[in-house]
């Protein structure tokens, strides 16, 4: 008897061998695997690190310029903090504590600072640092020819000239303005200190350069002499693997033990916590996500279409669509909830005061576009959550799904709404100043406000820590209320590592290399 | 048959020439460039102007395009927009890395997919054929990244056989890469060779039913040699421009396997190129995608020529 056997009964039955096959390791792509009970641990694994080791860590390439320069925006994140030391360093609370620096002053006006150097530090070639040492690193930063993403933040505020070395150990920064969270300016990862002899990949960091490729494989080995005692690590591997996914298989197959600036989906995570040779720690509120709302574009040129958006929407909606329990409500303010100078901004949501505030804007039954892409996981889900969240005021969204790899150069900041995010660790003065200012290159919502600039000034200018802390409240108040980007939530970095890794730290973009170690 | 040769030889190179201005074209066309693409969000407008000066991005597009096809005919590729480095070398190492995969899955997998088809034809409706049949429409009805994937989790995460992902970059001596080569060539041959098997399973049962096939069995030719001196010849002329195609895909970059696998094949150099907007490394690998496409092609018509004697008398 002939049987027919058609495409679609191939599949069927096919898939069912798969689905079989899938069994024993849970299924990779997350459909129908773990149970949904599977809890995600809430911390890496504890307990000492031992001396020494080989680790191999997986990132992803940013692109084939990658350069190891930190000053730079190409740079390869990873190595960084592996290679370089900076003058100041914060602590997870977004305090600015000593890193190269020990110590600091200012003249009482704030505009006129003494970084005083630790002795005995010496670069991976062996020399020492001196002062020179960081007025050559900041001088580079400031340097047009480095186009470097963090000279904007000095913009206004720092000329090349007023870098000097007093002494051997002592660096002074004069400053055009007062500001008074200047120390906390410095610890950006793009300020790791280079040697005035002008090589690239020289630091004092805890550990030595091995080699280099970009987009290729590369590593480090320890550096006996560093300053705060030699890393636990003999040695780290960096592996490029620009696939999550693939990251994802190189840990669970043991060819990796940790992946790097890579954020397991909560499906994900689930395999990779339930595996026996691998685990999952976090990254607390690493990121936070962000819907601008572009103030230059209809319909949020209107203030009152802005508040009422921001009336609206359903934070809480948005938190439990997207991150769970892997995360927090942000309450439309961008500073993360461990910083020290954080204020609660959380308030009721309330669509039907949005309603009549439409109403009373000529705008009843609003239609709005959210773009959305894959560029990152979470980006749908918050989308998602966020559009159906404003039904409730009678405004109508729709997702648009734009191409990932053109995201960043044709909706963020083109679109008048769609979906971001930033990882948090910005000291709160740049944080405020960089993404909320008038007229800065990384203000994504085109919001200009000069009262809310004064407010930044104001808080800059003031050297009383206490009264600064309140006018940093003020600004989280106002931005919050009057701000045109929305803060849905923050959001953990889901960090899968194999079980064996001890001492993984990190927040914000510190991270601990010299505590990283095996059981 | 030289004039014949030389003839799509000629229309060869006006294919190469229009694949490689549809590539510039198709380039142009997408949103962004090398220099926003590179930059991302750090694009300030000052950093994307810089950029553009120092790549030369601020010339016209034809002139660009002309510069490059100048050079081009002299043999000269350029170099990579993003990592200065000459493309003809990026290029010669990725390739050898895609044949290292390639390789394998056309040696073994070829013959054994012909063979397979082969026996399916014979044995049609059978219990060979039905197994034979299932498994190849679940090859071909299976992404393959799913076949990709699901190797990955049976063959080096369940039972450690072979590593998941390859770890080293596209320079790796080939001894370093070839623990790892293995299940990529496995994963391709799978998706390949369905293709093939069905087609020359049809070449067989079309065959097997012709007069001439009656006639030498009426005749008491031994079914053996009716089978390889008779129906294999014809049976094989549609299957060649089919083993031809996937020939072409999987030297021009079977981009998603080499993906699920972070191998350092021509797909994945493909694949970032465009993500970079990389125009000298994209155009080198239009044409050599276009320059395999152009011989495999070529090869299949010959071989089939070399069956059919029909072919040769008409020419």
């Amino acid at each position: 008897m002939p049987v027919t056997l058609t495409r679609r009964a191939a599949l069927r039955g096919g898939l069912a061998g798969l689905g079989l096959a899938g069994l024993g390791a849970a299924g990779l792509t997350g459909c129908g695997g773990a149970p949904a009970t599977a809890a995600i641990p809430e911390a890496g694994p504890a307990g000492p690190a031992r001396r020494g080791g080989r680790m191999v860590i997986a990132r992803p390439p940013a692109s084939g310029a990658e350069t190891l320069d930190p000053a730079s925006s190409l740079s390869a994140y990873e190595y960084l903090g592996a290679l370089y030391d900076r003058l100041v360093v914060l602590d997870d609370t977004g305090a600015a504590v000593p890193g190269l620096a020990e110590s600091w002053e200012s003249t009482p006006d704030a505009r006129t600072w003494r970084f005083r150097l630790r002795r005995g530090v010496t670069f991976h070639h062996g020399r020492e640092l001196t002062a020179a040492d960081a007025v050559h690193t900041l001088r580079r930063i400031l340097d047009p020819a480095t186009s470097s993403p963090m000279a904007g933040v000095f913009a206004g505020l720092l000329e090349p000239a007023g870098l000097s070395a007093p002494d051997r150990y002592t660096l002074q920064v004069a400053l055009a303005k007062p500001a008074a969270e200047l120390p906390s300016l410095l610890s950006g990862y793009q300020c790791g200190v280079l040697p005035a002899s002008g090589e690239i990949g020289v630091g004092t960091g805890p550990f030595v350069l091995g080699g280099f490729t970009p987009a290729g494989r590369g590593g480090v080995t320890a550096h006996e002499d560093h300053w705060a005692g030699r890393p636990h690590l003999d040695e780290i591997a960096f592996a490029s693997v620009a696939d999550a996914q693939a990251r994802t298989n190189a840990l669970l197959a043991g060819q990796v033990h940790l992946l790097m600036q890579t954020n397991l989906d909560t499906a994900t995570a689930r395999v990779v916590a339930s595996s026996p040779r691998t685990t999952v720690a976090r990254s607390r509120n690493a990121q936070w996500y962000t819907i601008p709302m572009l103030a230059t574009a209809a319909p949020f040129t209107d203030p009152a279409v802005r508040d009422a958006v921001r009336l609206a929407y359903d934070p809480q909606a948005v938190l439990d669509t997207a991150a769970r329990d892997a995360g927090v409500v942000g309450g439309d303010n961008p500073v993360p909830p461990e910083q020290r100078d954080w204020v609660s901004t959380l308030r009721p949501r309330d669509p039907d005061r949005a309603r009549s505030l439409l109403r009373r804007a000529g705008a009843e039954g609003l239609e709005l576009d959210v773009y959305t892409s894959a560029y990152d996981p979470l980006f749908t889900p918050v989308a998602v959550a966020f559009a159906d969240s404003l039904a409730d005021a009678g405004i109508r969204a729709r997702l648009v799904t734009a191409p990932a790899d053109s995201y960043y150069t044709q909706v963020w900041m083109t679109r008048p709404l769609c979906v971001s995010y930033w990882f948090t660790g910005r000291p709160i003065d740049q944080l405020l100043n960089q993404i909320f200012r008038s007229g800065s290159s990384y203000n994504e919502s085109a919001w200009a406000d000069p009262r809310f600039d004064a407010m930044l000034d104001a808080a800059r200018a003031e050297t009383d820590a206490a009264r600064r802390r309140t006018l940093y409240q003020d600004a989280q108040r106002y931005v919050a209320t009057h701000g045109s980007a929305l803060t849905p939530m923050f959001a953990d970095r889901l960090v899968g590592m194999s079980r064996d890794v001890r001492g993984y730290r990190e927040h914000g973009f510190e991270f601990d290399y010299r505590g990283l170690g095996f059981a | 048959m030289t004039a014949y040769v030389l003839r799509r030889l000629g229309v060869s190179v006006l294919t190469l020439l229009l694949a490689s201005v549809l590539v510039f074209v198709a380039l142009q066309a997408l949103p962004g460039d090398l220099a926003t693409q590179l930059l991302g969000r750090d694009a300030t407008p000052d950093a994307v102007a810089a950029l553009r000066e120092q790549l030369g991005l601020d010339r016209p597009a034809w002139e660009r395009y002309l510069g490059w096809l100048g050079a081009a005919l002299t043999g000269d590729l350029g170099t990579s927009l993003v990592s200065g480095d000459p493309v003809t070398a990026d290029l010669a190492v990725h390739l050898r890395n895609t044949l290292l995969v390639a390789g394998p899955a056309v040696l073994v997998g070829i013959p054994l997919a012909v063979a397979l088809g082969v026996v399916a034809g014979l044995y049609r409706d059978r219990a060979p054929d039905l197994v034979i049949s299932t498994i190849c429409l679940v090859g071909m009805s299976v992404p393959e990244f799913v076949v990709a994937t699901v190797l990955v989790l049976l063959l080096a995460i369940t039972v450690p056989l072979a590593p998941a992902v390859v770890l080293d970059g596209p320079t790796a001596p080939v001894a370093d890469l070839a623990g790892a080569i293995w299940l990529p060539a496995i994963a391709l041959t799978t998706v390949m060779a369905a293709y093939i098997v069905r087609m020359a399973r049809a070449g067989v049962i079309d065959t097997m039913g012709s007069e001439f096939v009656t006639t030498a069995t009426l005749k008491g030719v031994p079914r053996g040699r009716i089978v390889l001196a008779h129906v294999l010849p014809s049976a094989l002329l549609p299957t060649l421009n089919v083993i031809a195609v996937n020939l072409a895909w999987l030297i021009g970059g079977a981009v998603v396997v080499e993906a699920v696998f972070n191998y350092p094949g021509v797909g994945t150099l493909m694949l970032r190129a465009v993500q970079n907007r990389d125009v000298p490394t994209l155009q080198a690998v239009a044409v050599l995608g276009a320059v395999v496409y152009v011989v495999v092609n070529l090869a299949a018509d010959l071989a089939a020529m070399a069956l059919d004697p029909r072919l040769r008398s008409t020419r």
